[in-house]
């Protein structure tokens, strides 16, 4: 991947005082592939693309784009396209002069500026509200807005930042189209979430980062494949919770038990067999059983298995 | 290109806030206007006469009261009522014109016109001042008739129908006040004080409190989108300096404009007011600069920074001249740039000066303006990373 990589990130690290927010982080994204960090709040996937895109300074590592260190060099940030996971655009300016000004800043200007412009206006669908005000926007067309804001310069990389975060389920579709479409025109596109399903959807390539560490990578095909003849066992359940899931990890084939508020998430092998003994194991602590579920594994399953937490603790 | 498309945006939201454009534009003007009334200058007194049942000679008095251009006569029917309105302050004195004038001017007898005027009242006195001179003016014309008739077959009449006469026609002794190049320590009064104290007070003001702009920028990740971008640090602090320093010429010229046109103000050697407009403008720029990286929330800087910023007009003499303050308030006052900045003004104003008067005061507000916008710039590069 190295070789034709257009984003490359070699050991990473930044710390945050005594706390290591980013250990030892690598990878890489090749021109059209887009690449999913995934991984709960607080992992480390905001400060590994601030590092990307020069926001921030690693304190070890380093981080290329297109062969070139990014730092210093102004010529390197034009080729990135960033996404922040806020808003940033300006509330009293229209989404016009939002981009015009964004435009500007990339020493964009004139004619090619006014093309730019109209044709992020085409791709966000906001053609008919160019001359209004962002802070008459709807949540959902805002995030468009933020989105194509990063892409009016062609940047070769573009890095977004949980973008779908409160974005109601068509704008959120909406987006997901948008990236995935990126990546098929040739941009690199560093995508980083909490939702495991957008990373299985739109993205080639997952990284999963937790405490600062990337604990694995590769296409959801792989990831999956690492738990071998494994299954994903939810159980909806309420009372005693984190008796039975003591009881649960004594069973043997049981590999990883996480818990969340009404359920537990349960990695195990022959998961439709396991059954019977699950329910007796139930029986031995105040606990009502709602439902249960035996799924193929997912990458939320893969993360359970890597980590022994759920992705949404 | 990068630096001018920031100031552009910051421009455009400023435009487009009718609130920002009120305090900017409008808030001075009506301030000044305000202020300008309140401490201008006594260039006429107010003076009550009672004069009822008066003669000849009497109505010819007051007509004299009248005609004096320091002067506007307010009639009364009594004497009480003379009194009272003296007591209220509605009058600066009062006169009260005898029955039979006339009478006793032709006999020779003595004549007393009573003027009322509180003795420590030194507007009261001033105005008593005037009133008398007048009446002495009246008794040199009563005192010339009744020489002549006394030396000469003319009658009092006619001798005193000449001096009358000749008063209007001879030359007399006048006197001439000529404004003398005082080493005054104060503004002039009216506008002349108001408009530059209230330039100083409200580009200061106007500064601090935009430092809501940056403030509400950072929040929302604009310049962290920025920095994400072919931009370096100082493009973001010279962008928004040139914002701020853009509004601070324009509401100077605003002030200095509306202080000459309508209200007459002389702002001095055109030269020397330009630069301190400029360098007092770089202070503001640093000031708003550094709020904005000070306040943690647009309204920490929309309610501190004006409160801050009039304390140091009080402190610096915007308020009332640092002349009428004991020296250790004075000595603090000139711990914050706008005792510089009005000492400039002083200069300027009240003692002609010219650039070369207000080196000194220029070259601390300069090290003023420095000092904000080094320390403005190195905390804004700090919180931008």
């Amino acid at each position: 991947m190295a070789g034709n990589a257009l984003l490359e990130c070699v050991g990473l690290v930044r710390r945050f005082g005594e706390r290591a927010a980013v250990s030892d982080v690598s990878f890489s994204i090749a021109p059209g592939e887009v690449y999913g960090l995934l991984g709960p709040n607080g992992a480390g996937k905001t400060t590994t693309i601030k590092m990307v895109c020069g926001l921030i300074d690693a304190d070890g590592g380093e981080v290329r784009v297109d062969g070139r260190a990014v730092g210093s060099d102004l010529a390197v940030k034009e080729l990135i396209g960033y996404v922040p996971q806020d808003i940033a655009l300006y509330p009293d300016l229209t989404a016009e002069e939002n981009l015009r000004f964004i435009g500007r800043l990339y020493r964009l200007s004139g004619a090619e500026l006014s093309a730019r412009v109209a044709e992020v206006l085409a791709v966000c669908d906001l053609v008919e509200r160019a001359r209004d005000r962002v802070d008459s926007f709807s949540g959902g067309m805002k995030r468009r807005l933020n989105i194509g804001a990063g892409l009016l310069h062609h940047p070769r990389l573009l890095v977004l930042d949980e973008p779908t975060v409160g974005v109601d389920p068509q704008s959120r579709h909406a987006i997901l189209e948008h990236v995935a479409a990126m990546g098929e025109t040739g941009m690199a596109v560093l995508y980083t979430t909490h939702y495991m399903d957008e990373a299985e959807r739109v993205c080639d390539r997952v990284g999963i980062i937790d405490h600062g560490r990337l604990i694995a990578e590769g296409s959801r095909r792989e990831l999956v494949e690492r738990l071998g003849e494994r299954d994903r066992i939810d159980i909806s359940a309420t009372g005693d919770l984190v008796g039975f899931a003591a009881r649960c990890r004594a069973l043997p084939g049981v590999d990883s038990v996480a818990t969340t508020k009404e359920s537990l998430q349960i990695i195990a092998g022959a998961g439709r067999e396991m059954l019977p003994r699950l329910l007796e194991a139930g029986a031995g602590v105040d606990v009502s059983i709602n439902a249960i579920d035996v799924t193929e594994p997912d990458l939320e399953a893969v993360f359970l298995h890597l980590t022994g937490t759920a992705l949404r603790d | 290109m990068r630096v001018l498309a920031i100031t552009r945006a910051s421009l455009t939201r400023v435009a487009r806030d009718r609130t920002s454009l009120f305090f900017l534009l409008v808030l001075p003007v009506v301030v000044i206007v305000i202020i300008g009334a309140t401490v201008r200058g006594f260039s006429t007194f107010t003076v009550g006469v009672e004069s009822t049942g008066t003669d000849a000679a009497g109505r010819a008095l007051v007509s004299a009261l009248e005609r004096s251009p320091g002067l506007k006569v307010v009639p009364f029917a009594t004497t009480p009522a003379l009194t009272t309105a003296l007591a209220r302050g509605e009058v600066a004195a009062g006169v009260v014109v005898p029955a039979h004038l006339a009478a006793a001017e032709r006999s020779g007898r003595p004549v007393v016109v009573t003027v009322y005027a509180e003795r420590v009242n030194s507007v009261q006195q001033a105005a008593a001042t005037a009133v008398a001179s007048v009446i002495v003016g009246r008794g040199a014309l009563v005192q010339a008739a009744r020489f002549a008739s006394d030396h000469s077959p003319a009658g009092y009449d006619a001798a005193l129908a000449t001096a009358r006469g000749l008063d209007a026609v001879l030359p007399r002794v006048a006197v001439r006040t000529v404004r003398a190049d005082t080493v005054s320590s104060t503004l002039p009064e009216g506008f002349s004080y108001s408009a530059p104290t209230e330039l100083v007070l409200f580009v200061f003001l106007s500064a601090l409190a935009g430092g809501a702009t940056i403030v509400e920028t950072r929040r929302l990740g604009l310049y962290e989108r920025m920095l994400a971008g072919p931009v370096r640090a100082r493009h973001v602090v010279l962008g928004e300096g040139l914002t701020y320093l853009v509004i601070a010429l324009v509401q100077s010229v605003l002030i200095v404009t509306i202080g000459s046109v309508a209200f007459g103000v002389s702002w001095g050697d055109p030269l020397a007011a330009g630069a301190l407009v400029v360098v007092w403008s770089l202070v503001g720029v640093g000031a708003g600069l550094l709020a904005g990286t000070v306040f943690r929330t647009p309204e920490q800087a929309t309610s501190i920074g004006p409160t801050v910023g009039i304390a140091f007009a009080m402190l610096g003499g915007c308020m009332w001249p640092l002349s009428i303050v004991s020296t250790a308030m004075r000595d603090v006052g000139h711990v914050t740039p706008h005792a510089w900045a009005v000492d400039a003004w002083t200069i300027l104003l009240s003692r002609h000066g010219t650039i070369a008067s207000i080196a000194g005061q220029l070259g601390v507000l300069l090290a003023f303006a420095a000092a904000l916008l080094a320390l403005s710039t190195w905390r804004l590069a700090r919180r931008l990373h």
